[in-house]
């Protein structure tokens, strides 16, 4: 497909919904329909880093499952690469690639080099370009002198490189990567991201889901923002953060801040948005205020039962405005 | 996109990692050559068909134990390592891929039945007395095909379900008592007679014992009926098995069933 006759745009979401039919109960099964997402759109430019962030079971993977034709839509319409996703399913298949997270995905008993080569046979990789182009993908992503060794002697890291080199056997125009650097260590995650930076270099296009506030802002041109099956906003991350350019995020350091204090914050009228995570023995409390520094006073009051070990303000980022939007929705 | 690519590849990603299993024996060599043995020592002092009906009712338990795990497992194998979505989302047909898997059980099963043969023939001594190889090594083929493709049937009902591991169970010594493995079907109740009819093997291991045997009655059809049915058993199986899995693979997609979501 070149430039003059293919789509304007690498997909095109209109509408999309998917519906869920579970059981509840052994005996006495009761079916429940549950949407799991719930008519989102977007648009999706060629060679563009495309997000999508949202918490747990906001409707990501399955979005990009509906996408990559691994799940059926309810109703709704998309196209990736001009293809439709329910009725042009192998040609769209041929087209592109998916990376998923995670520990599983591989052949964990044969090498890294077998499993390269059962996918390239999958996707109908010309036999006469098949190993020179899994040899390129192994140096690519460093593998090159393990390849021959079995995936179950591969760290988590070597086991995520290899995910890519995967995903890209069949020479992909479109990548689909779902969280592709969950549980890596740091290193491993920034070699990942590098790897993804590279893919665009190389005239990709990539549509990426993660949980990594901080990733999304380095990594993408827009970000769709899911929150209950709906896309709540979507943006460039420099405009996602005018969300909250008019709050100042006060950052607390404490030791056995309680639930019902963070509640109490929760209430005030000039609080925007708390969100506290455990890190080490610490819990990070970021609250959003309009009021800026002059709040803290109020803050300590409220969290007076906990030990204060550090109060600081902070520009608001990515994931602030992250917060707020999901908080909202 | 190549067929027969996606077939040879999973032909060899299938018996790659089938050996790469210490596991692979315990199904394979041991529990067949068991059953076979303990057979042989039976009727030590037998020769002819009951020494022939321990032999091949040991190298069928190792056919068909192969082909319906290697059925079962095809699928269940992928959903444990999480590959299962990724192989589905080739542009490969799943038949392709499954087919390519099941050829190699069948393949690793006659290699399975040649030992049981070699085993009793050198190690006990049986006396099989076949009457006519090639007739007999032409009746094994095409059941060992028929094996492989009911496995594809059954196959393609293991990707709606994420039970495979307890169908497989379950079929893998009904399908062996009533296709006569081990003992005639005459001896079975009359009401599993259009069970056991329907079922290609049945047919082969006839056509095998006519081979080996002149002086056998078995159904009483003849080497040349039990050879053509088993053959169009065969084609039905390969056309039920195509059908299916076109069937399978958009239910797959519109309930949900390949993973949790």
């Amino acid at each position: 497909m070149d430039a003059a006759s293919r789509p304007a745009k690498a997909s095109v979401v209109r509408d999309l919904r998917r519906t869920y039919k579970t059981t509840k109960g052994i005996f006495r099964k009761k079916r429940e329909t549950v949407e799991a997402v719930r008519g989102i759109s977007f648009d999706v430019d060629y060679g563009e880093l495309f997000g999508l962030v949202g918490p747990n079971g906001a409707g990501k993977t399955t979005t990009i499952k509906m996408l990559t034709t691994l799940l059926t839509p309810t109703s709704g319409t998309a196209t990736v690469l001009g293809y439709d996703v329910t009725r042009q399913v192998t040609e769209l298949r041929r087209n592109i690639g998916i990376i998923f997270g995670g520990e599983r995905g591989l052949y964990y008993r044969v090498s890294g080099r077998e499993n390269l080569r059962y996918f390239a046979d999958l996707y109908g990789v010309p036999m006469s370009v098949r190993e020179k182009r899994i040899q390129g993908l192994l140096e690519l992503v460093g593998l090159a002198d393990r390849a021959d060794e079995r995936v179950e002697s591969y760290s988590r890291g070597m086991k995520q490189r290899l995910h890519i080199a995967k995903g890209l056997v069949n020479d992909p125009k479109l990548v689909f990567m779902d969280e592709p650097t969950i549980g890596l260590d740091p290193e491993a995650a920034r070699d990942c991201r590098r790897m993804i930076r590279d893919l665009i270099q190389k005239g990709k296009t990539v549509l990426l889901t993660t949980h990594y506030m901080f990733e999304a802002d380095e990594l993408c041109r827009r970000i769709g923002v899911i929150a209950h099956g709906q896309i709540v906003a979507l943006d460039t991350p420099a405009d996602l953060k005018r969300y909250v350019k008019d709050v100042t995020v006060i950052e607390v350091e404490a030791l056995n801040a309680a639930e019902a204090d963070l509640a109490a914050l929760r209430k005030q009228p000039d609080v925007v948005a708390v969100n506290a995570e455990v890190v080490g023995e610490r819990q990070i409390i970021r609250i959003q205020t309009p009021r800026g520094g002059e709040f803290i006073p109020e803050v300590t009051r409220i969290l007076s039962r906990a030990r204060i070990v550090d109060v600081r303000t902070k520009e608001p980022t990515l994931e602030d405005a992250y917060l707020k939007l999901v908080g909202a929705a | 996109m190549s067929r027969f690519q996606t077939f040879a590849g999973s032909f060899r990603m299938s018996m790659t990692n089938f050996f790469a299993d210490p596991q692979w024996i315990i199904p394979n060599i041991i529990a067949p050559f068991t059953f076979t043995a303990v057979a042989l020592i039976f009727f030590r002092n037998v020769t002819g068909s009951v020494a022939l009906y321990a032999v091949l009712g040991g190298g069928m338990m190792g056919m068909w134990g192969n082909t319906l795990y290697g059925a079962g497992f095809a699928l269940a194998f992928d959903r444990w390592n999480g590959t299962l979505e990724y192989v589905m989302g080739t542009p490969s047909r799943l038949v392709w891929i499954v087919a390519g898997r099941s050829a190699s059980n069948a393949v690793l099963g006659l290699l399975n039945a040649l030992a049981i043969f070699a085993v009793a023939v050198f190690g006990f001594g049986a006396q099989l007395g076949l009457a006519d190889p090639l007739r007999f090594f032409v009746a094994l083929v095409l059941t060992l095909a028929s094996l492989s493709a009911l496995g594809v049937v059954f196959c393609s009902s293991f990707v709606l379900t994420r039970s495979a591991q307890i169908m497989t169970n379950g079929l893998e010594m009904p399908i062996y008592v009533i296709t006569g493995s081990m003992f005639p079907i005459a001896l079975l109740p009359f009401w599993t007679s259009p069970f056991s009819l329907a079922l290609g093997p049945t047919w082969g291991i006839d056509a095998m014992r006519y081979a080996a045997d002149p002086t056998y009655v078995g159904m009483g059809f003849g080497y040349a009926v039990d050879v053509a049915v088993v053959a169009l058993t065969l084609v039905a199986y390969l056309a039920v098995g195509f059908v299916l899995f076109l069937a399978v693979e958009n239910r797959a997609r519109r309930d949900a069933t390949l993973v949790e979501v």
